[in-house]
């Protein structure tokens, strides 16, 4: 346990900062206009107001009392993240299949345990039951393997 | 046109080919979903959404409405079986359901909730279909100041009575209304928020949202916590399915309790199916005779909760189908695909749509007599589906998330959006944000805008509008009364939950047992 709410403290500076960006964006790019006509500034610049005011009540509360420790990993988000930006980047130069190789493979690493075996089946797997739904069945237009250079 | 007409346009409608197959596979991926925990019912709507892309809407939305009250019946199983609560909505059927499988009486159970989930989901269908026409009939008199008051009773509603701080909630609803505006403005054109980014010029997708906040986040949270069930085949050898002549006695009120309460607790912004369930449970204790059976296999402690939850499901649908205003975040992703599929929403859907409208009512009464049917014999598969281990499901899953995103636009954009939103909810996690409101906010933020600035129009900049038309008058102080009681109880409440959570962590500590985590779903 925390002697404060740290992580109360954090997220209600951390919603101040995007409060404060939010309105200097919309005051310093949109027209406000006024208030029979309003521009499209007006809207998003209040609700940078609001957010920021929110953020402070959140870090004044969290000042008041004890807070828990938060439970954070560090390698399931890195590895699921890692895995979806891979299938990002690799899916419109080479293709599907390269895509689904690279999401199962970097994301199964987020278990802490390679199994080669099941990894290697469900590679396969996946890369003959995805064409096969979204290609055969839905017939949707989108490349399997591709070769960019 | 008359009530018998258009139930019997809906029957057409539902009854196609076409539909029927779209429902019973919604209904089937439904259960699913519902029976496998670590997978929520917004991650599987919103992954299976891009299957739906090329469908007719009414098609669509008749299928994932089946996932919606599909997982309800699935969930019941999990909770059952294996004390594993495959949605929050069923958390409560544990209690009892798992006590009642260990005396050998678990066949009973399932088919009794089965009946149960199919009266309430009957009962709250009854209600939709006589009330939503009158609403909407009524609502459309609304103006825009009417609409901007319902819409941010809605959202303060649904952020401050769900469960943690208000203010987290309310900081959340802001945080999606922000993201709703990213992209072009529909009055004046003008660019918001795309940091010169030409893929943004239509706003952030609503699937990349849904899915990163919900799938990857939930995905992240429970890897390596969420293990495959250990299920002895014994255990789940069903011996007899037929109640006893006491059991149906014990169960005609209690469902009946159930339904109604489902049915209030749906209609309401904020709270759904699980508060529906924990408050029917705490109700049939209360009345019983004999509470103290109560925890140890009592079938009014599955009949009422699973009755309610699933008549709640149906009743969500009365406010978003009438008015256009979800109460839920599942219900504005039902709401978000009407509009993706260019069905503007609101009190003109039912004459405008009729089709749609009444076939999606009448699809409700064939996906839940399909789920009737279905439940029973499969439960074999389903207990099957636990057996699977986690860490060869969730590659599968993501990898499944990726490819839709993917297809609901042929740019890598929509996926790095999905890498993105799954960032922030994993961040939200951490901070203890809720997600749900998020994703509110972010359906309604655009409508609120318009509605808002086109009151100030008419009302020539006078911000007393909203407070002088009266019924926006009273939606307006509802929604004051909401925001003051759900703050104050949320920090009350959570007073209350600090010190017993202390109180739990030195037992822990004294005891030195690693306490089991529960896995961690939403609605």
């Amino acid at each position: 346990m925390f002697r404060f709410d740290y992580m109360d403290a954090l997220a209600g500076a951390l919603l101040v900062l995007l409060g404060i960006a939010v309105t200097w964006i919309s005051v310093a790019n949109y027209p406000l206009g006024t208030a029979s006509r309003m521009g499209p500034g007006m809207f998003p610049a209040g609700l940078g107001v609001v957010l920021a005011f929110l953020g402070v009540i959140l870090a004044l509360q969290s000042l008041r009392r004890p807070g828990p420790k938060p439970d954070i990993r560090i390698f399931s988000p890195f590895f699921v993240l890692g895995g979806i930006a891979a299938f990002a980047a690799l899916i419109v130069p080479f293709g599907l299949i390269p895509a689904i190789f690279a999401i199962i493979v970097i994301s199964s690493l987020a278990d802490l345990r390679i199994r080669p075996v099941s990894l290697i089946l469900s590679c396969i797997g996946l890369s003959l039951l995805a064409p096969f739904v979204f290609v055969f069945l839905l017939g949707l237009q989108i490349p399997l393997l591709r070769w960019p250079f | 046109m008359d009530l018998l007409g258009s139930l019997a346009l809906g029957l057409g409608v539902a009854l196609t080919l076409q539909n029927l197959l779209y429902c019973f596979l919604g209904a089937l991926l439904g259960t699913l979903v519902g029976v496998i925990p670590g997978l929520g019912v917004l991650a599987a709507i919103s992954m299976l959404f891009p299957l739906t892309f090329h469908l007719e809407p009414t098609t669509a939305l008749i299928m994932l409405a089946g996932i919606w009250y599909g997982t309800t019946y699935g969930g019941s199983t999990a909770s059952i079986l294996l004390n594993l609560p495959g949605t929050p909505a069923n958390a409560v059927t544990c209690l009892d359901g798992y006590p009642m499988a260990k005396q050998g009486r678990g066949g009973i159970a399932l088919f009794m909730t089965t009946v149960a989930s199919f009266f309430g989901a009957s009962f709250g269908i009854i209600l939709l279909t006589l009330f939503t026409p009158v609403i909407a009939e009524y609502a459309l008199r609304f103006g825009s100041a009417e609409y901007f008051a319902l819409m941010l009773m809605g959202l303060v509603a649904s952020s401050t009575i769900s469960e943690g701080s208000a203010i987290k909630g309310l900081a959340a609803v802001t945080m999606g209304i922000i993201i709703g505006l990213v992209g072009m403005d529909t009055q004046t054109a003008t660019i918001r928020f795309t940091f010169g980014n030409l893929g943004l010029l239509e706003g952030i997708s609503l699937i990349a949202l849904a899915m990163g906040i919900f799938g990857v986040a939930e995905i992240i949270m429970s890897i390596r916590r969420v293990h495959a069930a250990d299920i002895d085949p014994e255990s789940v050898k069903l011996k007899a399915i037929v109640p006893t002549r006491d059991d149906v006695g014990r169960s005609w009120f209690p469902m009946l309790r159930g339904a109604s309460i489902g049915s209030f607790f749906g209609t309401l912004p904020g709270t759904g199916p699980s508060i529906a369930a924990f408050i029917s449970y705490a109700i049939e204790k209360r009345v019983s005779k004999s509470p103290e059976r109560f925890g140890n296999g009592a079938i009014e402690g599955i009949m009422g909760p699973e009755s309610a939850n699933n008549a709640a499901d149906q009743t969500a649908f009365i406010p978003t189908l009438s008015l256009g205003v979800p109460g839920s975040a599942t219900m504005a992703l039902m709401l978000g695909v009407l509009m993706i599929h260019g069905v503007a929403p609101g009190p003109n859907l039912i004459s405008d749509e009729p089709e749609l409208f009444w076939g999606l009512i009448m699809s409700f009464w064939v996906g839940n007599i399909i789920l009737l049917l279905l439940n029973i014999p499969l439960i074999g598969v389903w207990v099957r589906m636990l057996t699977i281990p986690y860490h060869l499901l969730y590659p599968a899953v993501l990898m499944f998330i990726c490819l839709g995103a993917f297809t609901s636009g042929f740019s890598a954009l929509n996926i790095w959006m999905v890498a993105g939103f799954g960032a922030l909810g994993y961040a939200m996690r951490i901070f203890r944000f809720p997600g749900a409101p998020l994703l509110l906010g972010f359906v309604l933020g655009p409508l609120m805008e318009e509605h808002f600035r086109r009151a100030m129009v008419l009302a020539r900049g006078d911000f007393a509008v909203f407070f002088e038309r009266p019924i926006s008058a009273v939606i307006m102080a509802i929604t004051g009364l909401v925001l003051i009681w759900g703050v104050w109880s949320s920090e009350h409440l959570r007073a209350k939950r600090g010190a017993r959570a202390l109180e739990r962590e030195a037992a822990r500590r004294a005891a030195h047992h690693p306490e089991q985590e529960a896995p961690d779903g939403q609605n």
